[in-house]
């Protein structure tokens, strides 16, 4: 008589390794939320100031979320439109320069057209989201024609961007003082800057193109494995430059809400950009060999960089520290999120 | 005569075209003290490719060599006061430490070289920030002078500079060629999973590799530090294309295991080169780094090794 022997038990597959890296960068979210304003009771203790825990914290407050959404903004569109990239296995790290440009192009064209998004300056919008893809367009030729790794050419591209951005400004500031467009910032629904919903929309739309259209799958596909995707008859070429095309979109998104932000557009508005998505993409737990993660994880990769940089200075760490945490916590996602058994080497 | 069979011969032809070119267009780039004023211009440079050409050489990359040298401009700046020459041994320290824990973070834990040396740029940064105060920093004159003086002299018109430019030039070319390690670089830069099947113990020659890089980046970052006599957390930005522009266009490419130190020093003369005609022509510096960007893409073009690359181009 044959017994029907109960197979794995359920505990053991309840925790699996898929599962706990798909959860754990909403977990981290989640007690980096909680321990920032448990050090700032702590602190307070100490100075004999008892507060009760959530309830009276700096940080655990509308407006300090308000202040974190608001600086999240443009790294979620840049963030946003390398994990389109970073899906497909590859890297686009040229967001600095293509950020630049926009936002150098933006303010000129809407200043010269106008100057208020009442005028027919509202062009430039459009103008910068084109330019936006031309140079990711431009960047993933270089990379796919030239068949150079797209860290290298985007890195390239990265610098001709700044360097294109500086020969257009001469060095100089532009301001954007149209109160309108800077309503981005200064009108709130509900507490918080319209800028925040205008994200809120694009990240909507970058989920459908991921989720429901065929060039997001086709992302996965290219990223799950290239030459199975090339051997199924996919046309891997037009993914990437399409995937490039698509993250300049973003970048150029990035760039108009960093301009509405600070209501100046120069060759350093770009700056920071790179590490600061990189960091966000990784830590939210898309891989970087492609094909696993999206946008959510993105959104939360940027929540927990933005959070660990608010609850620094909330908790009175030095400023000086956050590159160096940001860059122990890149490599240590990129640790937990690498399958040792299926990687042979790494260059 | 084939492309490929050119190939190795074309960044000593592209200097003699440049400098060729350069002279009969302004005659005066040919004056003696002027080219060698030139030259000794890009020696921080220069140090800081040859690293990264250990890095390249591998296979690999490194971008944290601009953050390394803002790390040491401030190192030296703080503690030359407290260890006189002796900040020359803690740079070469700090840059052998940090480069080896990318290259331990690139070998053992499996992240590509350039999130790992990305990443550790920024904790370089970190240091350097908290070593400066955010301040820019500057050396006391007669320290700098009595402990460092010897750097900027001349002997029989030749300034030392370019002495220690050579020095090193040999000492990386002996460690490339003539050495047991340099021939492991070489198997490593050519075929890394058929270096490991031969039993050579990869992880520790791209470990050294990559320190070797943070050393010379360093020594970079001293020389520039004691040059400018100061220090700041942002010194030395800007080196980091012009390094990886000088390895590439000298021919060490992106895939690795053929080119090295020689080339690099042509590389670093063909950067110098093109940046005297820019002045010449009157490009100015905010347009420079977009030619190089371009310059740059050209070289990893002509350069790299696609057959390397299986197919699959990421």
């Amino acid at each position: 008589m044959t017994e029907v022997v109960a197979q794995t038990a359920p505990r053991a597959s309840f925790l699996t390794r898929d599962r706990i890296i798909k959860w754990a960068p909403l977990l981290v979210l989640v007690f980096l939320t909680l321990v920032f304003p448990f050090f700032e009771w702590l602190e307070d203790l100490q100075e004999g100031k008892q507060h009760l825990f959530l309830v009276d914290s700096r940080f655990f407050s509308i407006r300090n979320a308000a202040r974190i959404l608001i600086a999240s903004t443009p790294a979620l569109m840049v963030a946003i439109g390398v994990t389109f990239i970073i899906l497909m296995g590859s890297i686009d790290l040229s967001m600095e320069g293509t950020v630049s440009v926009c936002a150098v192009i933006f303010a000129f064209a809407f200043i010269s057209w106008g100057g208020t998004l009442a005028s027919w300056a509202w062009l430039a919008i459009p103008l910068a989201l084109v330019v936006g893809a031309v140079l990711g367009f431009i960047n993933g030729l270089v990379h796919v024609r030239l068949k150079i790794p797209s860290f290298m050419a985007s890195l390239a591209m990265g610098f001709v961007g700044t360097g294109f951005a500086l020969l257009l400004t001469g060095g100089d500031r532009i301001r954007v003082e149209d109160e309108i467009f800077r309503s981005l910032l200064t009108v709130r629904w509900f507490n918080f800057p319209i800028m925040v919903y205008v994200a809120l929309a694009m990240t909507l739309l970058a989920w459908f193109i991921q989720s429901r259209t065929t060039l997001g799958r086709n992302f996965y596909a290219v990223g799950g494995g290239e030459e199975l995707a090339h051997a199924s008859g996919l046309n891997v070429t037009r993914v990437r430059l399409m995937g490039f095309t698509l993250a300049g979109v973003f970048f150029a998104m990035g760039a108009l809400l960093a301009v509405g932000r600070i209501g100046i557009a120069e060759t350093a508005t770009g700056n920071n950009f790179m590490f600061i998505s990189i960091t966000a993409v990784v830590v939210g737990g898309t891989a970087l060999w492609g094909g696993i993660g999206g946008v959510w994880n993105t959104l939360v990769g940027v929540l927990i960089v933005n959070v660990i940089n608010n609850g620094m200075v909330v908790i009175g760490l030095p400023s000086y520290a956050q590159d160096g945490v940001l860059g122990l916590l890149v490599i240590i996602a990129v640790v937990l999120s690498t399958d040792r058994k299926s990687v042979s080497f790494v260059k | 005569m084939s492309f490929e069979r050119i190939k190795p011969h074309l960044p000593w032809i592209t200097l003699l075209v440049l400098v060729l070119l350069v002279g009969i267009a302004n005659p005066s780039f040919f004056d003696p003290a002027g080219l060698l004023s030139l030259v000794t211009d890009v020696v921080p440079l220069f140090i800081m490719a040859l690293g990264m050409t250990f890095a390249i050489y591998i296979g690999g990359i490194d971008l944290s060599v601009q953050q390394l040298a803002n790390l040491v401009t401030v190192i030296a700046t703080v503690y030359l006061a407290k260890f006189g020459v002796g900040v020359a041994l803690v740079a070469v320290a700090a840059g052998f430490i940090v480069g080896a824990i990318s290259g331990f973070v690139t070998t053992r834990l499996y992240v590509p070289s350039f999130v790992s040396t990305l990443a550790m740029g920024f904790v370089a940064l970190s240091a350097a920030k908290y070593f400066s105060g955010q301040r820019a920093l500057y050396m006391d004159a007669e320290l700098r002078n009595s402990s460092f003086g010897w750097m900027f002299g001349n002997t029989a018109g030749v300034p030392h500079e370019l002495v220690i430019a050579i020095v090193l030039l040999v000492l990386a070319w002996f460690l490339q060629t003539r050495t047991t390690f340099g021939r492991s670089l070489k198997a490593v830069g050519s075929g890394e999973p058929a270096a490991i099947a031969s039993g050579l113990n990869v992880d520790r020659v791209k470990i050294l590799a990559f320190a070797i890089s943070g050393v010379f980046a360093a020594v970079a970052g001293l020389i520039f530090s004691v040059k400018l006599s100061g220090g700041d957390a942002n010194l030395a930005n800007g080196f980091l294309l012009l390094a990886i522009v000088a390895v590439l266009v000298g021919g060490t490419p992106l895939t690795g295991g053929v080119g090295g130190v020689l080339n690099t020093a042509i590389g670093t003369l063909i950067v110098m080169v093109i940046r005297a005609a820019m002045v010449y022509l009157e490009i100015d510096a905010t347009q420079q780094q977009m030619v190089f960007g371009i310059v740059l893409i050209a070289a990893i073009a002509l350069t790299i090794d696609r057959s390397k690359l299986r197919g699959v181009v990421k």
